[in-house]
């Protein structure tokens, strides 16, 4: 397991974070995701063997927002 | 095409024109208002106009600014239906390929909108006989809903200007519910598409705006469980057009919209913070709230004649007279003579409106005047030059006795 942040400099409300929480469910390989709008930021922490990080980034891309790793 | 523009069958020109005739007709019901209390009240409807207020107050300020605050929480139940709707309208279309094309189900998201708004409804009037039980046991003084408007009103500017997105350190003023919470709501979510909006409707109660905050301190103020249930339900039921309208078009149009939406939005959560403050401020008779200011800067242009009435006579000289109307106090600046007590004659006569709740912040005098009749206040002698501000308990009208 390993843990990385991603900065999402467009999220807009506390929604943002909550809908990209929601890749918890989709993404293979997943522990936990915690974001924050006060932060616009999103910490992950998943499996390497199973979820890189562009899959990360495209899957957030597909929730509308541009996800930077830090 | 992709099923995002198929289904897009309103115009969405039309339902933004739409969108701000509504605001219009909201913002010259609340310009009106005042008016409306005269025509529609009897002796016996101060509870009715009251309640008119709280679901005026709902219609033109309330949505949008509930809007704000719990817009995110509405978008998330509405995403996962949302996406659902288009996946089967995709699914739809696939399937009749080839044959003559007949309208497909189009993406509903105003069923879940209606029971996000119906759970809320239920919430609200059930926290509003809470608090009117709560109210029974407790008093807000003026001066400590003035604290709260105040506070509330930093809350709403703080909010406007991280829409606005001035400064990252504004983004706290958005409320993120806990973890828990939000974790709960999605596996919620991935529930029936019933249920999800019902909950989270409900879940509002949580994360309440400033005017629906403004709105609690009222149905605490009302010190009675039914009228704290009736004030909450009145004011709830009021947001539901705005909020509904502006929900809609949110999630039916394109982001690029959506962004005006929030710029639109966030304009008027700052005309309302400012007003909120401004009346929190006269609340507690500050020289800093704008009519005093304005007072301050040109006394000549508000101070008017108190003797044009024939009510005038009746009183004796020397004496103040204040005519409490449904739209303000006339005249709105008096004129007593310093160092001396003075009595001034509160006269209303069929006056329904927030100025029969008289405050004077500071003599912390405060009295709900009966709608027809005269209550005489004695002021102490106040030094030479001095003002002493009066208001209604709302913050709303205002005026001034200047000591000469």
């Amino acid at each position: 397991m390993i843990k990385k942040t991603f900065k999402i400099p467009d999220m807009t409300c506390s929604n943002c974070a909550m809908k990209l929480e929601s890749l918890e469910d989709v993404l293979d390989g997943v522990k936990e995701i915690n974001a924050s709008y006060h932060k616009l930021q999103m910490v992950i922490e998943y499996d390497e063997s199973k979820l890189t990080d562009r899959q990360i980034i495209a899957a957030v891309k597909k929730k509308g927002y541009q996800a930077i790793l830090s | 095409m992709s099923p995002r523009k198929q289904s897009q069958i309103f115009d969405p020109v039309i339902l933004v024109t739409l969108g701000i005739v509504l605001v219009t007709v909201a913002i010259l019901l609340a310009v009106f208002q005042s008016d409306s209390n005269a025509v529609s009240v009897s002796n016996n409807s101060g509870i009715m106009s009251q309640l008119i207020v709280a679901f005026i107050t709902g219609l033109t300020t309330g949505g949008l600014s509930c809007l704000a605050v719990q817009g995110g929480l509405l978008a998330s139940s509405l995403a996962h239906q949302i996406e659902q709707d288009y996946v089967e309208h995709a699914a739809h279309h696939k399937r009749h390929r080839g044959k003559k094309s007949q309208p497909g189900p189009r993406s509903n998201s105003s069923l879940p909108i209606l029971l996000f708004l119906v759970a809320k409804i239920v919430a609200y009037t059930l926290l509003g006989a809470l608090l009117g039980l709560l109210g029974s046991y407790l008093t807000l003084s003026p001066a400590t809903r003035a604290i709260l408007m105040i506070l509330i009103g930093v809350f709403m500017l703080g909010n406007a200007l991280r829409m606005f997105n001035v400064h990252p350190i504004f983004r706290y003023f958005s409320i993120e519910p806990p973890k828990f919470i939000t974790r709960y709501i999605r596996r919620t979510a991935k529930g029936t598409d019933t249920f999800t909006p019902l909950f989270l409707g409900a879940l509002t109660v949580f994360i309440p705006c400033g005017v629906t905050q403004a709105m609690m301190a009222a149905a605490l103020g009302t010190s009675s469980m039914a009228m704290g249930a009736a004030l909450m339900f009145a004011f709830t039921l009021g947001t539901g057009p705005v909020f509904f309208i502006v929900a809609y078009l949110t999630t039916e149009l394109g982001s690029r919209l959506e962004k005006f939406f929030m710029r639109f939005v966030a304009a008027l959560v700052l005309i309302l913070g400012l007003v909120t403050v401004n009346s929190g401020l006269n609340l507690i008779g500050s020289p800093l709230a704008f009519s005093n200011l304005i007072r301050g800067l040109f006394p000549s242009q508000s101070a008017s004649a108190a003797g044009n009435t024939p009510s005038r006579a009746e009183i004796p000289e020397g004496e103040l007279v204040l005519y409490v109307q449904n739209g303000g106090y006339f005249p709105q600046t008096l004129k007593a003579a310093a160092n001396e007590s003075v009595t001034l004659n509160l006269i209303t006569d069929q006056t329904y409106s927030c100025t029969r709740d008289f405050v004077i912040p500071a003599l912390d005098y405060y009295e709900l005047l009966p709608d027809t009749g005269t209550v005489q206040v004695t002021i102490p002698a106040q030094k030479q030059g001095s003002r002493l501000f009066f208001t209604c308990s709302m913050g709303m009208y205002t005026g001034m006795i200047v000591f000469e």
